[in-house]
């Protein structure tokens, strides 16, 4: 049963062959991508909602290197945007949009679920519930100029997590479908309670509602702790993993016999891909759909092997979150749009009019 | 009647509470801030057209506060708004008396209500100051001033739960938020009920109050201290338009509500009363009553005097101070960032004057003391 299972999936090409067919062609596609990013990042740190001639824009940032002052002439105001706001935003609107990619896509591989996403086992809910019970609370969140919302969105995240993952164990063993249906409810508890939360105080739902739906209008240089710290190490393991991943697209006891402890891959993978999570969504609030459809439109532009598909998630992800965020903080200016509604709503055509497009050639 | 009503109502002149409130800004208590009581609070808000969907109705909701106000006072052969208070003395509010309230329903009120449930911070406020606070024996939880409303029973006005209203036997029920028939069950129970509206996005702030006091001192049947209460409170508003006569435009101004930057445009009642204030709101441009501003815009307009009423989340004028790219803006590098308590600048209540002379004193410190 299991070995019919696997033969008719999708991806029946010796692994020699594949190897042979990538090993060479991942570079020319990630320089695209590449490209694309540095235009995406390039783009958004020209425009916004106070506009600042680029070249402006250029001085105040090379001005930035040591020995180099060609900003001297400028407003202040315009390197205090420049320098302090705008950068900070692309900057870490790319490494959430790359966090939430991989993970993505890695939770789409270690569940074999297309319609996986980095909030499948409650990160997402878990954060929002611990912001939201810190943003209602009576007491400051404010605690000498250093929210504690981040770091309570970090924890709920992870906690939600770990129980999902408790829960689901069966021995030394955690079926994968256990752990989604775990997460899942885990997940609704945790909404319930957040609705509860925010019905029962009203007066600060505004708050909590643009917390949820994600938006990087409060980024600042020292956020990136807050992210790099988790993503870069998780990232590098994620990214070690590829070829096993694409091993683990077979069937579980295939890939044991093959000799991958799958187990353990499982816990350090999707270890790895939450913790990252968690960080990203304490600095950005919940952003969906960036974790689900990045991956897929990767998959349906350049193909299922995820020894490309995890790096140019990262960086598809990366350029599509600061252009959305670029529109966020653009289409309706002088005020903010939450970053979620722009990923939801732009992201969504795209991806569909990427599947007509491929629908005979891959599906 | 009457003497209720001085007794509560001699809190209001103390015109340096302002202060009190700057040097004790941790005196917070819960209340809806502006930007949640616009009713829409509730799963809503899923994009931005629904929410300003929703506004534009409350808009016009409050524009039919006025136009049904009036109405009533025209068609009822009730007295002008203009009358002196000594010739309203005499005056007995015929009952049964019908109105028409905001959302357009006709209310007929049989008799002097003695058992009126106040679902709105507002019209608590403004029950208490013209001597009606004795025939309130319900309030919502937010309820918070005067002191005295506290001790009525509570109730829930987001989440109203009608038969918890219906327990409390109310004659009379003051809504400004009906999530669903809430009003037409209560009628259909026999409790007579007014949708009073919020005027949170009228900018016309202070005349929407003012109209707001004289129908619940109709509904109350205390309209001479309704009068005398409006009269009080158009000297007060009239002495600062005096005394800003001769400013042409005042201070750039950056009202924050919460600390993701959410500020009170000029469409808001908040923004009515710096209208007043003639002081020039950074957030003039932005579509919603309550925009959440960009930093590069805050930053870019240069406000040259910060109003925090987000002290409750934790802001500070120490915070704000500290917030990268913040430290060139004039109101940061002069020192001027206020902390002003949001039940008295948001809500639309007898108090919305004392939050005037605060701000007064805040953008014009040389003309105000």
């Amino acid at each position: 049963m299991k070995l019919f299972g696997s033969a008719a999936r999708a991806e029946p090409l010796p692994e020699a062959a594949l190897s042979a067919l990538l090993g060479r062609a991942i570079w020319p596609r990630l320089a695209v991508g590449l490209a694309a990013l540095l235009g995406a990042a390039l783009l958004a740190a020209a425009i916004g909602p106070v506009a600042i001639p680029a070249d402006a824009v250029a001085r105040i940032v090379l001005s930035r290197l040591p020995g180099v002052s060609l900003a001297d002439s400028l407003p202040q105001s315009w390197q205090d945007i420049v320098w302090e706001i705008r950068l900070p935003r692309v900057v870490i609107a790319g490494l959430v949009g790359a966090t939430l990619a991989l993970s993505g896509a890695t939770y789409q591989a270690v569940f074999r679920n297309p319609l996986a996403d980095p909030y499948l086992i409650g990160v997402a809910a878990g954060a929002g519930l611990a912001a939201t019970a810190v943003m209602v609370s009576p007491l400051d969140y404010t605690v000498g100029g250093v929210s504690l919302v981040p770091l309570a969105a970090f924890g709920g995240g992870l906690t939600a997590v770990g129980l999902a993952y408790a829960l689901a164990r069966v021995g030394r063993t955690v079926p994968t479908v256990t752990l989604i249906l775990a997460g899942v409810a885990i997940s609704s508890i945790a909404t319930s309670a957040t609705s509860f939360l925010m019905i029962n105080h009203n007066e600060r739902v505004l708050t909590t509602l643009t917390w949820l739906l994600g938006g990087f209008n409060l980024s600042e240089w020292s956020k990136l702790w807050w992210v790099l710290p988790y993503m870069l190490p998780a990232a590098a393991i994620i990214l070690l993993y590829g070829r096993i991943l694409n091993v683990l697209q077979l069937d579980e006891e295939q890939a044991q016999q093959l000799g991958v402890n799958v187990e353990r891959v499982k816990l350090l993978l999707l270890g790895a891909a939450s913790l990252a999570t968690a960080a990203a969504v304490s600095v950005s609030g919940i952003i969906g759909f960036v974790g689900l459809i990045i991956p897929h439109a990767v998959r349906l532009l350049w193909g299922p092997d995820y020894r490309q598909l995890l790096p140019m998630s990262m960086v598809m992800g990366a350029a599509f979150l600061i252009l959305a965020d670029l529109m966020a903080r653009t289409v309706n200016s002088p005020s903010e749009v939450p970053v979620g509604i722009i990923t939801a709503f732009c992201g969504a055509p795209f991806f569909l009019y990427l599947l007509r497009l491929r629908q005979r050639a891959v599906f | 009647m009457g003497t209720g009503g001085r007794r509560v109502r001699e809190p209001l002149p103390v015109s340096r509470q302002g202060f009190v409130f700057f040097f004790y800004p941790k005196v917070y208590s819960k209340s809806p801030s502006p930007i949640s009581r616009r009713g829409t609070f509730y799963i809503p808000q899923k994009g931005a057209d629904v929410s300003s969907l929703v506004q534009r109705g409350l808009l016009l909701l409050a524009l039919v506060v006025l136009a049904a106000a009036v109405a009533c006072e025209d068609g009822g052969g009730e007295p002008t708004p203009e009358a002196s208070p000594a010739a309203l003395s005499a005056v007995q509010v015929p009952y049964p008396l019908s109105i028409v309230d905001t959302v357009g329903r006709e209310v007929t009120i049989e008799a002097q209500p003695q058992r009126i449930a106040s679902l709105s911070p507002a019209a608590t406020e403004v029950l208490f100051a013209i001597g009606a606070g004795d025939q309130v024996i319900a309030v919502d939880m937010y309820s918070n001033y005067p002191e005295e409303a506290t001790t009525r029973q509570q109730l829930d006005a987001y989440e109203p739960n009608l038969e918890a209203i219906a327990g409390v036997g109310p004659e009379l029920v003051l809504l400004f938020y009906d999530p669903g028939e809430l009003a037409d069950s209560l009628e259909r129970l026999g409790i007579t009920t007014a949708v009073l509206g919020s005027v949170e996005e009228t900018p016309e702030s202070v005349e929407a109050v003012f109209e707001q006091i004289r129908l619940l001192g109709q509904m109350a049947d205390h309209v001479q201290e309704a009068e005398e209460l409006v009269a009080e409170m158009q000297g007060r508003v009239e002495a600062i338009e005096e005394a800003l006569a001769d400013v042409e435009q005042g201070p750039r101004i950056f009202h924050e509500v919460d600390a993701t930057l959410y500020t009170a445009g000029p469409g808001s009642f908040v923004g009515g009363l710096y209208k007043i204030l003639k002081a020039q709101n950074i957030a003039a441009g932005a579509d919603q009553p309550f925009p959440q501003l960009s930093q590069e815009v805050i930053i870019e307009r240069d406000p040259e005097v910060i109003i925090l009423a987000d002290g409750a989340y934790g802001e500070s004028p120490d915070t704000v101070k500290a917030r990268p790219g913040w430290g060139n803006i004039s109101a940061v590098g002069n020192d001027r960032i206020f902390v002003i308590d949001p039940d008295i600048v948001s809500r639309p209540g007898p108090r919305c004057v004392e939050a005037l002379e605060t701000l007064a004193e805040y953008l014009y410190p040389e003309g105000f003391e």
